[in-house]
């Protein structure tokens, strides 16, 4: 059979943004059902308003952030297993000719659920060795101090019952996706190719303006990509600074790298098959005479539009999510200040991010430029 | 006339020796063929020819232009300004229509009158299909019209002829040789099957990297004379 465990461990963005996931809310639930146990210690009125802005910040936290990690992880997976079934279409109709069932072949498909258990097994631990530092920060002066037990739910509902999930999502839309003509398989049909049929308007564009418009039309899913590695830059590089001020700075270093890390893998991973995807295109283009500065152009820039809208919305979801918390949660928390948009930090990471991006795009041109031409045009 | 002096080139670190020191002139407007068997090194040879790779050392010369001392961007330049290339895999770009990878070319040297050589190749009536919906040949002459639409003064041609059935094949041959000696660009073909090479000016013949023979044709032959 042609799909293996290898391929389930080529998707390491999955693997990160289930870790990033699975980090954040083993230390956040893992002290809200601490925490729960000092709850009959409190007795003044003002350490029960501590106190339950200090188990809302774990509950939010952990929805906002847990469930919003774990929807792009699913989006994420249907993205890489299209990208997967649309490159093995034909190994795949070669399966289903010789007269493997679909059910047969989608099961197959549960490996992709391993790169889901490896980001949640390893967020979880760094998630427990990281657990001190969060505890220390998330203890307010007051309060009676948190003791760090395991929980075994946890571990089932972190780590095992993603996996189970993400498994059978696999098998399910592999399975979907398999309810195709074995021939329009074996000729390597996508079902991309078939919707295009439906929508044909040639404009008299130029060829370049052609592939430009084309990225925006048809490259819905890698655009969405590049515009979630911006927003996770926008939002959590300014969440992080100013989290610093509002709570605490290991608090505000965590949201910065998990923002930076998301942000890279998910650009690069997005990017790299940007790069792909256009291999044989660039090379012809090539072949023909056409710059770097021309095919990069018609590859790449029609992204620009959509990563700085995801810095645009990142920002604004920060404000709001940093508003929201400190208005709603803290509300009758005396030691928190007030919160205010933070213009020069807004500039800063705009200026931080325009390089970074340009940097990275100019890293990709660079790299399309290194397509070897005869390679890719003399093979047979 | 586009000449090769003493061109070597290697592959896996010196260790595969492809070209071994082939030296060849070709005649402007002239319509040569380069043939011999499977990995004999003939399309490495029209790849160094074209400047889509480097030899490992020799001469590529246009004229009195040495285009293995050009960097990327003046090679790139050059092939824009001087090459058209047609590929037995036809590598049109899936998601654009007949018109749209034509205009490929066209964009290139501003030709917009491109739609004049869809007609010729009698692809009128295909102009918003995707090559997906075309048939071998139909793509050929895809591929056909987008090199031509460039206008290359050199025309480089990779087994054109290999996915094609006899009757599109001879077809595609009689379009291409015709429009050669009309035009007046020069026409270099790599291909295994020696009954092309009866409709070449010039044939070289290549075996283990090494000119084994050329022959000049006083009489060449039509793509309907030619055996298949």
């Amino acid at each position: 059979m042609i799909i293996g465990l290898k391929d389930s461990l080529k998707l390491i963005g999955i693997i990160i943004v289930s870790f990033c996931a699975v980090f954040v809310c083993t230390f956040f639930l893992n002290f809200y059902l601490d925490a729960k146990s000092i709850e009959h210690l409190l007795a003044t009125e003002n350490e029960m308003i501590l106190y339950n802005a200090q188990m809302l910040t774990a509950k939010f936290t952990c929805s906002i952030s847990g469930g919003f990690l774990a929807l792009i992880a699913v989006v994420m997976l249907v993205f890489y297993l299209k990208l997967y079934i649309n490159s093995h279409c034909s190994q795949l109709g070669v399966l289903k000719a010789m007269g493997y069932s679909d059910s047969e072949i989608s099961l197959r498909f549960c490996v992709f659920g391993v790169s889901v258990f490896i980001g949640t097994a390893l967020g979880f631990c760094v998630g427990f060795a990281y657990m001190p530092q969060v505890y220390k920060s998330l203890t307010v002066d007051g309060l009676p101090e948190v003791a760090i037990n395991f929980h075994p739910v946890l571990l089932i509902v972190l780590v095992f019952m993603p996996t189970v999930f993400y498994s059978a999502l696999s098998v399910l839309f592999a399975f979907y996706q398999l309810k195709r003509p074995v021939l329009d398989m074996l000729r390597g049909k996508t079902v991309k190719e078939k919707k295009e049929k439906i929508v044909r308007k040639d404009k008299d564009r130029s060829f370049l303006s052609e592939i430009f418009v084309g990225t925006l039309k048809t490259k819905k899913l890698l655009s969405f990509f590049i515009a979630f590695a911006c927003f996770c830059f926008s939002a959590m590089v300014q969440m992080g600074f100013s989290m610093k001020q509002l709570s605490s700075e290991e608090m505000g270093i965590m949201i910065l790298l998990i923002g930076i890390v998301l942000a890279v893998t998910t650009l690069f991973m997005a990017t790299t098959t940007v790069l792909k995807n256009n291999v044989k295109n660039v090379s012809i283009m090539k072949a023909f005479g056409y710059s770097m500065k021309e095919y990069s152009f018609a590859v790449l820039s029609g992204y620009n539009i959509f990563a700085f809208a995801g810095f645009a919305v990142g920002t604004v979801y920060q404000y709001v999510l940093l508003k929201l918390m400190v208005g709603v949660i803290y509300k009758d928390v005396a030691a928190v200040t007030s919160y205010n948009f933070d213009i020069p930090l807004f500039f800063i990471t705009l200026a931080v991010f325009t390089v970074l991006y340009e940097g990275i795009m100019a890293f990709y041109a660079f790299r399309m430029s290194r397509i070897s031409v005869k390679e890719v045009m003399t093979e047979n | 006339m586009i000449v090769a002096k003493n061109i070597y080139k290697t592959y896996k670190n010196g260790s595969v020796k492809v070209i071994n020191g082939i030296s060849v002139e070709i005649e402007d407007g002239s319509f040569t063929v380069i043939s011999g068997a499977s990995g004999s090194g003939k399309s490495t040879l029209m790849s160094i020819l074209s400047g889509l790779e480097r030899p490992d050392s020799g001469k590529i010369l246009y004229g009195k232009e040495d285009i293995t001392i050009l960097n990327d961007k003046d090679l790139t330049k050059f092939r824009r300004e001087n090459t058209g290339f047609i590929f037995q895999q036809y590598y049109l770009l899936s998601h654009l229509s007949v018109d749209k990878n034509v205009k490929m070319g066209a964009d290139l040297v501003k030709n917009s009158e491109y739609r004049e050589i869809i007609n010729a190749v009698g692809l009128e009536d295909k102009l918003k299909s995707r090559p997906s919906e075309l048939s071998g040949g139909e793509q050929q002459r895809v591929c056909i019209a987008r090199a031509l639409a460039k206008k290359p003064k050199v025309l480089f041609l990779d087994e054109p002829t290999g996915a094609l059935d006899e009757a599109t094949g001879r077809s595609v041959l009689d379009y291409l040789v015709k429009l050669q000696k009309c035009d007046g660009f020069t026409m270099i073909m790599v291909t295994h099957n020696l009954n092309i090479a009866d409709m070449a000016d010039v044939v070289i013949k290549i075996g283990s990297g090494k000119i084994v023979g050329i022959k000049k044709n006083k009489n060449p032959k039509s793509a309907y004379e030619i055996g298949w």
